[in-house]
C-alpha cells in the first residue's frame, strides 16, 4: 500500500528524515518495500543566497567566481561556478559544505581550476526541485538570504510503499498509519475535524431526490448509510486533493469521486456516489443478485452475477456490486447535481468470496474483504460529506438514511502483567506495558489480583485473546530489543528420522563412487511420462491445477529428470557423466498412489570425451551391487529376494540388460541396468546410460537394528567344485540357491559357508538350449578340522541329489 | 686343483651375469652345480686327493660354492625383478590425470540442509519428515489457516484432483489433497503423534504456485523448528535464533525480530540478520527467516494444554540460506546441476 508522507503529516507530526521513518514503519511491522522522495527532500546546509559579484575565473571562460551572500549568521561565501544564467542580485539555492545532495553528492570545501570554492550554486535537478539541469534555480519572490531551502521549496514528499499484513486492515489508510507512528513516537494524532457538515436541522429539502433504503441481504451487510447532498457542481478537483491522489498513484476524476477516494485512503472506510437521477423510484435496496443477472461495472466489463453475490439495486436493475465495484449505469457525471452517497459496513468474506469469483479485486473489496472499522461508518460520512460540499458545493438533505447498525459489540480482553513477563522471558515493568497498551489506543482498568480489563478500539478486530496484547505490548516496546540469551539445555531422546539417516547413508555412498548429486524438479510434463512409464495413465499423477503445460504431473520417478541434467551437461560440454538423486517419486500400489523415498543413480557410458587412457565403464553388475549396499542401508537383503526382468511395459528400461525387484508386499522395488537405448537416442544423449533406481515407503523405514555378533569358525575351510548344465535362462541366483539348499541338508556337523559362481559357459560340450554355470562350495566346520571323507561324503550326496531331485545336470 | 677351482669360479661369474631369463639361469646352473656340472665333477673327484690334502682342499671347494651361490643369488633376485617389473610395465608419469576424473559432490542444497540439521542437533533438535503430499487439514486448517485465506486459492497452491486416492497420506476427513506449501505440517502430524516436550526440526520440498525467474521456482526447500515445553518464552527464541545464525553465518552476526503476521504464531516476527562476513551485504538487515510463538489454536487443533505448555516454531528457505552464503544470484542454477556449478560444493 502506497502511504505518502505529505498526508500522514495531516494526522501527526512527523521531522524525522524519510529514512528514519521507514526504519520505525519496519519495527511496527510494516515492511517498507521502497521508497520514492518526490520534490526537495529534507537538505541540511542549503540554504537561500544571494549572487552579490561575479568576476570571471582567472583559468577558466566558462567558470566565474562569485561573492554569495549567505545571510547574516553564515555570512558571504567565494563560490566557483559554471552556470550562465543568473545575474548579480539573483538568490538561488547555495549548497555549503558538509551537505548531502539527493543521490549522495557530498559538498565539500575545493579548488576549481586553482581558485577556492566554499560551496555550490545549485540547479533544480540537484536539490531535487524538478528535472531543470540547465542552469541554476533562480528563486523568485526574493526569500531572505540564509533561510534553509526546504523552508523555501517546500514541496516535497515521499511515498512509502509498505506491506501490510492480512491481520492489520486498520492500517489500510492514513491514518491508521498516522495511529502507529504516533504510538511509536509517543505523539497524538489529529483527526480531521468534520464540524461543518450541517446539524440535523440545519439540513436541506431532498424530496424528489431520493427516499429509503432496505437491506434484505442483512446479514452480508449489517449496516448501510445513505446520505442525499443536493446541488453540487461536479468539476476538476482542487490541486490539493489531486496531488494527495496522485501521490499515491490514483488518477484524479472528479471533485466528488476523488473525494470517495480520498476518504477512503485516509480513514480506510470505502464508499460511492451515485448520481441520484440514475436511481430509479428513488430507492435503494441491498439485496442478494438474481441468479444470471448482469450488470456492466465502471470498468467497462459486463458482470455476469449469482445469487451469492450482493448488489445494490434500485427499482429496477443493479446499481452496484456491493463492496466491489460501481455501475456504469449510476457514475457521477460531469453534469450531476445530485447525489446519494454510500458507506456501508459489508461481511468480509462475503466480499471476498465475490471478489474471487468475479475475479475483480478493487482498492474497496480490499479492505471490506480484510474488515473495515465497524464503528467509523458515520465519521467516514461525515468526513466524506464535508469535503464534497467544500470542493463541489451543494447542501446535505435531511432525507439520508441509515439501515442496520454497528455489527459489533465492545471487546475486552483481561491479562496480568506477570503474565506478559512470563511468555516474554525478560523484564518489562508495569509502567512499560501500560504505556504501550494506552499508547495504542487501549484504556485498562486495573481489578483483582492484578488483573487487567483492556478494552479493544474498534479497530483492531486482531486483538481479542491475552496473546495478541502480548504482541502489541512487544511491538511497542522494540521487537529489536528483545534480548537473547542462554539456550536452553533441557534433552529429548528422540534421534533423527530413519527416513533422513536413509537418505543420508545412501548420499555419502554415491558420493563416495563419484557421484554428483543433482536437485531437478517434482512436477513434469505428461508427454515425459508418457515416454518413461507408458503403463502410468497420463491423468493418474496429474495435478488439479497446473501452472504450466511442462510441469502436470508429480513424478514417478527420479530418473527422467537426471537425464536432463546429464543432456545439460553433455550439451554443455563439461565432462560429468555419473549423477544421483535422492527425493519422493510417486507411484501406484494396489490401486492407490503412494509417496516413496527413492534414490537413483545414472552414469553415461561412453561419449564422455576423449581421455589419454581408455575408461573402465562399469557394467549392469556394478549397478546392480549399488542398488543392493542402498537397498540394505534400508534395512533390506536384496539377495533374499528374486529379481526378474523389468516388466515389458516400463519402457525405461533396456531389454536383456536390465532387471528390477519388485516387493510391493516388502513397500519397495528397485530397477538397475542399462536404459533404454532408442529413448536414450531420442532424448539426444550420446553414449549408454547404466542406471540404477531404489525406491521405499517411508513410513516402513525403522531405525537400524542394533547387530548381535555371530562366532565365526578358526579351522580351515574345506571346498568342491560342481559344474552343472542348466535351461539357458535359468538365473544363476536360483542355482546357487538351489545348490546352496542341497548342499545344507547334505552336510551333517559341519556348515556350507558359501555357494558361490566361478564360471559360466555356453558353446561347444553344452547343448544349444543349454548352458553350464559352475559353483564352488565351501565347508567348514566350527569346532574342528574337517576331514576329507566327511565332505567327500557330503559332496556325493549333493551330486546325487542334484541328479534325482533337481532340474540340473551335472556335466563331467 | 687349486687352479682348476678359480677357472671354474671365474667362469660361472662371467657365464651367470650374462643370464637374463630364468630358463637361462637354470641352464647356467645345471652347467655349474648340476650332477654333471663343472664344480660337481671336482667334487667327485675329492677320492683321488690325497688324504693329508683333503681338509684344504674341501676348504676350498666350500669357498668356490659360496661364490657361486652369492652369483646366482644376485643373479636370481635381478631376474625375479625384472620378471615382476615386466607385469607392471613401464613408469608411469605420475602427473597424468585418470580417465575417470568424476568428483562426488553433494548437491548445495543438500550441503547446507545438513550444516543447518547439524547445528540444531547440538541444541537437541532432531529430524523429522513428513510427506510432499498433503491434505488441507494439516497444511492449512490444524495451522489456523482460514479456509479462505489466500494462500490456499487454486492461485497459490497445487491441489490434486478431488477423486485422488493416497495409500500412505492419511485425511482428517474427506478434505483434498495437495502439494505442502510449507513443512509445518510436519510439525501438526507430530505434535498429534507425540507429547511435550518436543524439539524437532523438519526440513524438505514445498510446492508454491509460482512461474519460476531468478527467485521463483515451483518447487523449494524449507527447513522449520518447533520446541515445545514448559514455560518456553519469547526470548527463548530469540536466544535459538542467535545461536543458530550466528553458528552459521559466522561470530558477531546479529539478529533482530520484525513484527509480522503468520496464521500460526503469536507474536509472529520475521528476522533480519546483519553480518560482515559476508561482504556483499554489508551492514543492512537482511531478512532472513520467519518465527513465532505457537498460536493456541494450533495447540487446540492438535490436544496440547496451551495453559500447561508454550513452544515456538521457525522457519527459513533453504534456496535462500544457499544464496546468502555462497553469493549465488540466481535460484535456477540449483535445479539446472550444470557440473561446473555442483563441482564448486565437491
Amino acid at each position: 500500500m502506497k502511504v505518502s508522507l505529505k498526508w500522514l503529516k495531516r494526522y501527526v507530526d512527523l521531522d524525522e528524515s524519510p529514512k528514519e521513518l521507514a526504519a520505525s514503519l519496519t519495527l511496527l511491522g510494516f515492511e517498507v518495500d521502497d521508497m520514492e522522495t518526490t520534490g526537495v527532500p529534507p537538505l541540511e546546509n542549503v540554504v537561500v543566497g544571494e549572487v552579490l559579484q561575479r568576476d570571471q575565473h582567472p583559468d577558466a571562460d566558462k567558470l566565474g567566481v562569485c561573492r554569495v551572500d549567505c545571510g547574516s549568521e553564515i555570512g558571504e561565501k567565494s563560490i566557483v561556478c559554471g552556470a550562465s544564467n543568473y545575474k548579480v542580485g539573483d538568490r538561488v539555492p547555495v549548497a555549503l559544505p558538509g551537505a548531502e545532495l539527493p543521490g549522495g553528492f557530498k559538498i565539500k570545501k575545493s579548488k576549481l581550476r586553482g581558485v577556492p570554492s566554499d560551496g555550490m550554486m545549485c540547479s533544480g535537478k540537484e536539490i531535487g526541485a524538478g528535472d531543470d539541469h540547465a542552469g541554476l534555480l533562480i528563486l523568485d519572490k526574493a526569500p531572505a538570504t540564509g533561510t534553509p531551502i526546504n523552508q523555501v521549496l517546500t514541496d516535497s514528499d515521499t511515498v512509502f510503499n509498505l506491506e501490510v499484513t492480512p491481520n492489520r486492515p486498520d492500517c489500510l489508510s492514513h491514518i491508521g498509519i498516522a495511529r502507529e507512528l504516533a504510538a511509536w513516537y509517543r505523539r497524538d494524532v489529529r483527526y480531521p475535524d468534520v464540524n461543518d457538515v450541517p446539524a440535523e436541522s440545519n439540513r436541506a429539502k431532498g424530496e424528489g431526490i431520493f427516499d429509503s433504503v432496505t437491506v434484505e441481504a442483512s446479514e452480508d451487510c449489517p449496516l448501510y448509510i445513505a446520505s442525499v447532498i443536493k446541488g453540487v457542481k461536479v468539476g476538476p478537483s482542487p490541486q490539493w486533493l489531486k496531488e494527495s491522489l496522485s501521490a499515491i498513484g490514483l488518477r484524479p476524476i472528479n471533485n466528488v469521486v476523488d473525494v470517495t477516494n480520498f476518504v477512503m485512503h485516509e480513514c480506510g472506510n470505502p464508499m460511492h456516489a451515485f448520481d441520484a437521477r440514475d436511481i430509479a423510484g428513488g430507492k435503494i435496496c441491498v439485496r442478494n443478485a438474481g441468479e444470471g443477472e448482469v450488470m456492466t461495472t465502471l470498468d467497462g466489463e459486463e458482470r455476469k452475477l449469482s445469487n451469492r453475490m450482493v448488489v445494490i439495486a434500485d427499482d429496477d436493475k443493479a446499481l452496484a456490486v456491493a463492496g466491489v465495484m460501481g455501475g456504469q449505469n449510476s457514475e457521477v457525471k460531469d453534469d450531476t447535481t445530485d447525489l446519494v452517497l454510500e458507506v456501508a459496513y459489508f461481511k468480509p468474506s462475503t466480499i471476498r468470496w465475490v471478489s474471487k469469483k468475479l475475479g475483480l479485486s478493487t482498492d474497496s473489496s480490499y479492505r471490506f474483504e480484510r474488515g473495515v472499522d465497524p464503528l467509523s461508518l458515520r465519521y467516514a460520512t461525515e468526513r466524506a460529506v464535508s469535503l464534497i460540499l467544500e470542493t463541489a458545493g451543494g447542501a446535505l438533505c435531511s432525507n439520508g438514511m441509515t439501515a442496520g447498525k454497528e455489527p459489533v459489540s465492545q471487546t475486552d480482553v483481561e491479562i496480568t502483567p506477570d503474565w506478559i513477563r512470563k511468555k516474554s522471558g525478560f523484564e518489562i515493568t508495569d509502567a512499560e506495558i501500560r504505556e504501550a497498551l494506552e499508547l495504542l489506543d487501549m484504556s485498562i482498568s486495573v481489578g483483582n489480583d492484578d488483573v487487567w480489563t483492556v478494552s479493544i478500539p474498534s479497530y483492531r478486530g486482531d486483538l481479542y485473546r491475552p496473546v495478541d496484547l502480548l504482541e502489541e505490548v512487544l511491538r511497542i516496546f522494540g521487537t529489536d530489543k528483545i534480548p537473547g540469551g542462554q539456550v536452553r539445555a533441557t534433552t529429548t531422546t528422540a534421534s533423527d528420522s530413519p527416513i533422513t539417516e536413509f537418505v543420508r547413508k545412501s548420499s555419502a555412498f554415491l558420493v563416495g563412487q563419484n557421484f554428483s548429486e543433482s536437485v531437478t524438479y517434482t512436477l513434469r510434463s505428461a508427454e515425459e511420462q508418457t515416454l518413461w512409464a507408458s503403463h502410468v495413465s497420463a491423468d493418474e499423477l496429474a495435478l488439479l491445477n497446473p501452472i504450466s503445460e511442462d510441469q502436470t504431473q508429480l513424478r514417478h520417478s527420479l530418473l527422467p529428470g537426471m537425464l536432463e541434467v546429464l543432456h545439460l551437461n553433455q550439451s554443455r560440454k563439461t565432462g560429468a557423466y555419473r549423477f544421483f538423486e535422492t527425493g519422493r517419486i510417486f507411484q501406484e500400489l494396489n490401486g492407490k498412489i503412494v509417496e516413496m523415498v527413492a534414490v537413483a543413480f545414472l552414469e553415461c557410458n561412453g561419449a564422455t570425451g576423449r581421455t589419454w587412457k581408455e575408461k573402465g565403464y562399469d557394467d549392469f553388475y556394478t549397478a546392480k551391487q549399488r542398488v543392493k549396499t542402498i537397498a540394505s542401508y534400508a534395512g533390506i537383503d536384496l539377495s533374499k529376494f528374486k529379481t526378474r526382468p523389468v516388466e515389458e511395459n516400463v519402457s525405461a528400461w533396456q531389454e536383456g540388460h536390465s532387471s528390477a525387484y519388485e516387493e510391493p508386499k516388502a513397500g519397495f522395488f528397485a530397477r538397475m541396468g542399462l536404459m533404454n537405448l532408442s529413448r536414450i537416442k531420442e532424448m539426444d544423449i550420446q553414449g549408454e546410460v547404466l542406471a540404477g533406481i531404489f525406491c521405499y515407503l517411508p513410513e516402513r523405514l525403522r531405525e537400524p537394528k542394533r547387530i548381535k555378533f555371530k562366532p565365526f569358525s578358526l579351522f580351515p575351510a574345506s571346498s568342491r567344485d560342481l559344474a552343472l548344465v542348466v535351461d539357458k535362462n535359468e538365473q544363476a541366483e536360483e542355482v546357487v540357491r538351489a545348490i546352496g539348499k542341497i548342499a545344507t541338508k547334505a552336510s551333517k556337523g559341519f556348515d556350507v559357508e558359501n555357494v558361490s559362481v566361478f564360471d559360466v559357459y555356453e558353446g561347444v560340450g553344452v547343448p544349444g538350449d543349454k548352458k553350464s554355470i559352475a559353483v564352488s562350495m565351501t565347508f567348514r566346520a566350527l569346532d574342528r578340522t574337517l576331514k576329507d571323507k566327511e565332505v567327500n561324503s557330503a559332496f556325493d550326496e549333493i551330486q546325487k541329489q542334484v541328479r534325482e531331485k533337481s532340474p540340473y545336470g551335472i556335466r563331467d | 686343483m687349486e687352479e682348476e677351482l678359480k677357472n671354474i669360479v671365474a667362469s660361472a661369474k662371467q657365464k651367470i651375469t650374462a643370464v637374463t631369463s630364468r630358463a637361462g639361469f637354470e641352464a647356467i646352473k645345471a652347467e655349474i652345480t648340476g650332477p654333471n656340472g663343472a664344480l660337481t665333477k671336482v667334487m667327485k673327484n675329492m677320492g683321488a686327493i690325497p688324504k693329508e690334502d683333503r681338509p684344504t682342499f674341501g676348504k676350498l671347494i666350500n669357498q668356490a660354492k659360496t661364490q657361486i651361490q652369492g652369483f646366482y643369488d644376485d643373479v636370481f633376485s635381478a631376474i625375479e625383478q625384472a620378471e615382476l617389473a615386466a607385469r607392471i610395465g613401464p613408469a608411469i608419469d605420475p602427473s597424468l590425470p585418470s580417465p575417470n576424473a568424476a568428483l562426488g559432490s553433494q548437491h548445495p542444497l543438500t550441503k547446507v540442509r545438513e550444516e543447518i540439521c547439524s547445528i540444531f542437533k547440538q541444541i537437541g533438535f532432531t529430524v523429522t519428515e513428513g510427506t510432499e503430499v498433503e491434505t488441507e487439514y494439516y497444511c492449512f486448517d490444524a495451522l489456523n489457516t482460514p479456509a479462505d485465506h489466500p494462500a490456499r486459492d487454486l492461485q497459490d497452491t497445487f491441489y490434486l484432483p478431488d477423486d485422488a486416492q493416497f495409500g500412505n497420506v492419511s485425511k482428517k476427513s474427506d478434505e483434498r489433497y495437495l502439494l505442502r506449501t510449507h513443512t509445518s505440517s510436519v510439525q501438526i502430524r507430530t505434535m498429534l503423534k507425540e507429547k511435550p516436550p518436543l524439539r524437532i526440526i523438519s526440513p524438505g520440498r514445498c510446492f508454491r504456485r509460482d512461474t519460476v525467474d531468478a527467485t521463483h521456482s515451483a518447487n523449494f526447500h524449507q527447513i522449520e523448528g518447533l520446541y515445545i515445553d514448559e514455560d518456553v518464552t519469547v526470548r527463548d527464541l530469540k536466544a535459538v535464533l542467535d545461536y543458530f545464525f550466528e553458528r552459521l553465518l559466522g561470530k558477531g552476526t546479529k539478529t533482530r525480530f520484525r513484527p509480522h503476521f503468520f496464521p500460526y504464531t503469536e507474536p509472529s516476527f520475521e528476522v533480519d540478520f546483519s553480518s560482515s562476513h559476508l561482504a556483499k551485504l554489508g551492514s543492512e538487515w537482511v531478512e532472513i527467516a520467519g518465527c513465532g510463538m505457537v498460536e493456541p489454536a494450533v495447540f487446540d487443533s492438535v490436544g496440547y494444554d496451551p495453559e500447561k505448555y508454550s513452544g515456538f516454531a521457525f522457519g527459513m528457505g533453504i534456496e535462500r540460506i544457499a544464496m546468502i552464503l555462497y553469493g549465488i544470484d540466481d535460484i535456477r542454477y540449483f535445479y539446472q546441476n550444470d557440473a561446473r556449478f555442483l563441482s564448486q560444493f565437491a
